[in-house]
């Protein structure tokens, strides 16, 4: 018998050439939480966030959402992670804090799918590897922080 | 709004035989899908068995990680995990994305054996809760752990500080 199960679903959207909008949801036995999340583009930095602690274990975990919009200003970049681990993970929600982990990494992701896509598109026979080499040479600011490998 | 990428992850726990915990972690996202398997055994909390399926890598980017699998089998649920993961998993030109499904693949171990005492907490001394912003029309959280409970449970150094709810006891 299941014990314990955990979803997360992130989406991305380009809402305009200066703005990309990350939704993301958490679920297991335990939390419900939801946070939205506002990125300019193309220097991806947080503009705003929105922090919803939906179904939680004690009357105090409400109080994490505040902490969240402490991220607004930050970019996303190799120190995120870090940041929001301890700087709002452990001041507000270690959950929602994984949330936002990964609604910011996917912001980035989705920058290269969304020029992947448009390449393939052009050239369908498209050397998916070299695209990938070529993209991380222009955006050296993202190489490490999209953690493809 | 059309949405440009989508990713979804799915991370369920189940004790297959009596004291091995099966922890499985799917991936799924518009460039990658994969999923991990690790069986635990409690109560030593080890790795007896770990195994990586990629299904698909658009960019072809992430290598055969069989030989850092069989080098988990043996690392324990606990402190100084995630140090041995990475040095396992990541480091000499392994993946990074790998070493962190690895190491959120057995904080859900913890989730799930906390479940059934937190249950048990809720069931005996949860406190009726009313939230201004839960509802109105249906509530998540109609018992909550109390004030009682939160101290209590935050004299647990692992917990001590750990969140807003375990802060300034």
């Amino acid at each position: 018998m299941l014990a314990y199960s955990r979803i997360k679903s992130i989406g991305v959207q380009k809402q305009s050439e200066n703005l990309l909008v990350v939704s993301g949801v958490l679920e297991d036995e335990l939390y419900a939480m939801a946070c939205e999340i506002a990125i300019s583009r193309p220097n991806l930095s947080i503009e705003r966030v929105q922090a919803r602690m939906k179904r939680f274990t004690t009357s105090r975990c409400p109080l994490a959402e505040s902490v969240f919009t402490r991220a607004e200003g930050w970019k996303l970049d190799d120190e995120l992670d870090g940041k929001i681990k301890k700087e709002l993970g452990r001041e507000g929600c270690r959950h929602m804090a994984a949330l936002m982990i990964d609604c910011c990494r996917a912001a980035a992701r989705a920058e290269l799918t969304r020029e992947l896509r448009s390449a393939i598109e052009a050239d369908p026979e498209l050397d998916k590897k070299a695209f990938a080499a070529e993209f991380l040479s222009r955006r050296s600011d993202l190489e490490s922080y999209l953690r493809l490998r | 709004m059309i949405l440009d990428f989508q990713t979804n992850q799915l991370t369920t726990v189940e004790e297959v035989a009596r004291g091995v915990w099966r922890v499985t972690a799917r991936t799924d996202d518009d460039l990658f899908s994969a999923s991990l398997l690790l069986d635990i055994r409690t109560p030593a909390l080890d790795i007896q068995a770990a195994r990586f399926d990629v299904s698909r890598d658009e960019l072809d980017l992430v290598q055969d990680l069989s030989p850092a699998m069989e080098k988990l089998v043996g690392v324990r649920v606990g402190p100084g995990m995630t140090k041995i993961v990475r040095a396992v998993v990541r480091d000499e030109g392994g993946s990074e994305r790998v070493a962190e499904m690895v190491i959120d693949a057995m904080e859900m171990l913890i989730n799930a054996l906390t479940v059934p005492q937190l249950r048990k907490a809720t069931d005996a001394v949860g406190q009726p809760a009313t939230l201004d912003g839960d509802g109105p029309k249906v509530r998540l959280n109609n018992v909550l752990l109390g004030e009682e409970q939160i101290k209590l449970m935050g004299g647990n150094p692992r917990l001590k500080d750990s969140c807003v709810a375990f802060r300034d006891l």
